[in-house]
């Protein structure tokens, strides 16, 4: 297992006013489990705001999650010295969403990509060249690129140096964060395949967060999707796609657009809003929006459990039939 | 292939482009030569010398006329040149690294450091300009170098600001995330990530600045507590006022004025200039036009 996700909790505490109430923290990962084996895509989906990018960062350790324990490669990383740290810092990196904003405007592409190996003292300035050109083969841009500024790039090539960058430390994990959501849908697919191809190359790992389910669907090994910071549906992505459990993953997976002149199933539009994070509904925090719900789903909170073999959903009226 | 620019450059090309902002730095630039040759001895002014009667007009041998002494006024305002960038110069010297520094320690650390740093500056900018800057020339003694010392101190709170509050945008920028997950330390992060960014901003506040420690000197000197026994433009000034109203001599107060004004207009007009060439989303509507 490389990397073993356990309760992982992130609580941010928000500022009060002087004569307002204590406000309540606002539970953006609210205990959640999940593991990730080499060379496996995992697929984390859900709405905007459910908590999955904080996920992400909370394994990276860019922001200290409150409660839970993160395994990676058999080691604790929420117990690492500062120096412990920046060396796991080499085994595992982040490709951001807005490709543009996650490179530095003043500096020029072969600066960007050669910055990790200068941090962690790799190489003579020669080798690094060397190593520079070869990520940028490797990421199918031009060796022109080198010195020019991240501004004179289309969106798509930004994407590839940010990938170049977080490649060139040789990590085993990478988390994607919404890498392709920026992106026109023909630049997508080929930063999904570009992604594909690497994995194999180098064998990587991906936690590969989007809310986007057709293209979680087309990348990913398994799946897990989040609903108000908790996972509510884990499994394999085929499975999933197939034969959803949860109903929140039937409403997802009904609205995927699909070319067909057939509608072949009715779409499930779900009512309302995601509730606050601050103060999640009693019971299951699914059931305001829940085209199923029970009264009993106001009072008992389900609990993720393997209801398939490989898959576990938590919802009280999903049957066990292992 | 096409030769690639960066951001700098492309801004200062623009900046080139516009006639205006030229035209004030080569007005800076002679004020900063007068200065320079003055300081080294170079263009030796004789500023103490009596060349003619008290209060002489303008007349084209002495194109300013004469003071009470009966000294050379375009002289003496010339002389001016070199109090007045000199202050500019080092108080701007002193106030920006302590407002860059408690600045970006402020903003890139936040927290308790944030904390006090704010109250710091918090402190400082309730106590009144003048009555600080007045307080501080009379603890140290009358004279150009508390000048310096007291412009010094007390006006880094505006640099500070705005470092800290550009800090505090720039930390939460991706490329930034992208550093710290590559394990990079928060110096190399401060000074090859942030600060970068952020240095078109402190020039543009540097050369405000620059601005107003050449006024704040005026008015010290104005009320007495500045240059001591050398002609700045506040001290022509202020022996003006009683001049200008009872003999009707306009030509010191004339010249210190027109001299003080080119100056501060051309450095107002080219920080403007300056500040548009440097934001983007500025450039893109002049090139609209």
């Amino acid at each position: 297992m490389l990397l073993t996700v356990k309760n992982l909790k992130k609580y941010f505490p928000q500022k009060s006013g002087l004569f307002s109430k204590p406000a309540l923290p606002i539970k953006a990962v609210d205990d959640c489990s999940f593991t990730l084996e080499k060379n496996e895509v995992l697929g984390l989906v859900g709405e905007s705001g459910c908590g999955k990018s904080t996920a992400g960062r909370c394994i990276l350790r860019l922001t200290e999650p409150t409660a839970g324990s993160i395994h990676f490669d058999n080691r604790d990383l929420l117990a690492l010295s500062s120096g412990e740290l920046k060396d796991i810092r080499k085994t595992m990196q982040i490709i951001f969403q807005d490709p543009l904003s996650s490179l530095n405007p003043r500096m020029t592409v072969g600066g960007i990509i050669e910055e990790p190996l200068i941090v962690h003292h790799r190489g003579s300035p020669i080798e690094r060249k060397e190593a520079v050109a070869a990520l940028l083969d490797k990421v199918g841009l031009p060796q022109s690129a080198l010195n020019r500024y991240p501004h004179e790039f289309s969106g798509g090539q930004c994407q590839r140096i940010g990938i170049a960058r977080a490649l060139a430390l040789k990590p085993q994990l990478i988390i994607a964060d919404e890498p392709v959501s920026a992106l026109d849908v023909s630049i997508q697919a080929q930063i999904i395949n570009l992604m594909i191809a690497l994995k194999e190359e180098l064998s990587l790992s991906y936690l590969f967060i989007s809310h986007d389910l057709s293209v979680v669907k087309h990348i990913s090994d398994r799946i897990a999707v989040m609903y108000l910071g908790k996972i509510v549906e884990i499994g394999p992505a085929q499975q999933i796609c197939l034969d959803p459990l949860h109903p929140y993953t039937k409403a997802l997976i009904s609205v995927i657009p699909e070319p067909s002149l057939h509608r072949s199933q009715k779409k499930t539009i779900l009512q309302g809003d995601i509730p606050s994070p601050a103060r999640p509904p009693s019971g299951c925090a699914f059931h305001t929006r829940c085209p199923v719900a029970k009264e009993e789903c106001k009072k008992r909170e389900p609990i993720l459990e393997e209801k398939r073999s490989g898959r576990s959903v938590s919802c009280l009226y999903v049957n066990k039939k292992v | 292939m096409r030769k690639s620019k960066s951001l700098t450059q492309k801004a200062l090309t623009e900046l080139g482009r516009d006639k205006l902002a030229m035209i004030s730095f080569a007005i800076i630039a002679a004020y900063i030569l007068i200065a320079l040759l003055i300081q080294t001895n170079l263009l030796n002014l004789p500023i103490h010398d009596t060349v003619g009667e008290s209060y002489e007009k303008p007349s084209w041998a002495h194109i300013l006329g004469t003071d009470i002494f009966g000294r050379d006024v375009f002289i003496r305002v010339i002389y001016g040149v070199k109090i007045s960038m000199s202050i500019g110069f080092i108080t701007t010297l002193i106030a920006v690294p302590i407002g860059i520094v408690l600045g970006a320690l402020a903003g890139f650390f936040g927290g308790r450091i944030d904390d006090f740093i704010v109250w710091i500056y918090s402190t400082f900018s309730s106590i009144p300009y003048l009555l600080l800057l007045l307080a501080l020339a009379l603890v140290l003694g009358k004279g150009i170098f508390s000048v310096y010392i007291a412009l010094g101190v007390t006006s880094w709170v505006g640099i500070c600001r705005v470092v800290r509050g550009e800090f505090i945008k720039y930390r939460e920028r991706d490329y930034v995330t992208a550093a710290h997950a590559l394990g990079a330390g928060p110096l190399r992060i401060i000074f090859r990530h942030i600060l970068p960014n952020v240095l078109p901003l402190i020039f543009i506040n540097a050369s405000l600045l620059f601005v107003s420690a050449i006024k704040a000197e005026v008015i010290l000197s104005y009320i007495g507590v500045g240059v001591q026994g050398k002609p700045s433009w506040g001290n022509m000034i202020s022996d003006a006022k009683l001049e200008l109203v009872g003999r009707g001599v306009y030509w010191q107060f004339l010249g210190a004025t027109c001299a003080m004004f080119i100056i501060v207009l051309a450095f107002n007009i080219f920080s403007d200039a300056l500040r548009d060439s440097f934001d983007p989303r500025i450039s893109n509507k002049t090139k609209e036009r």
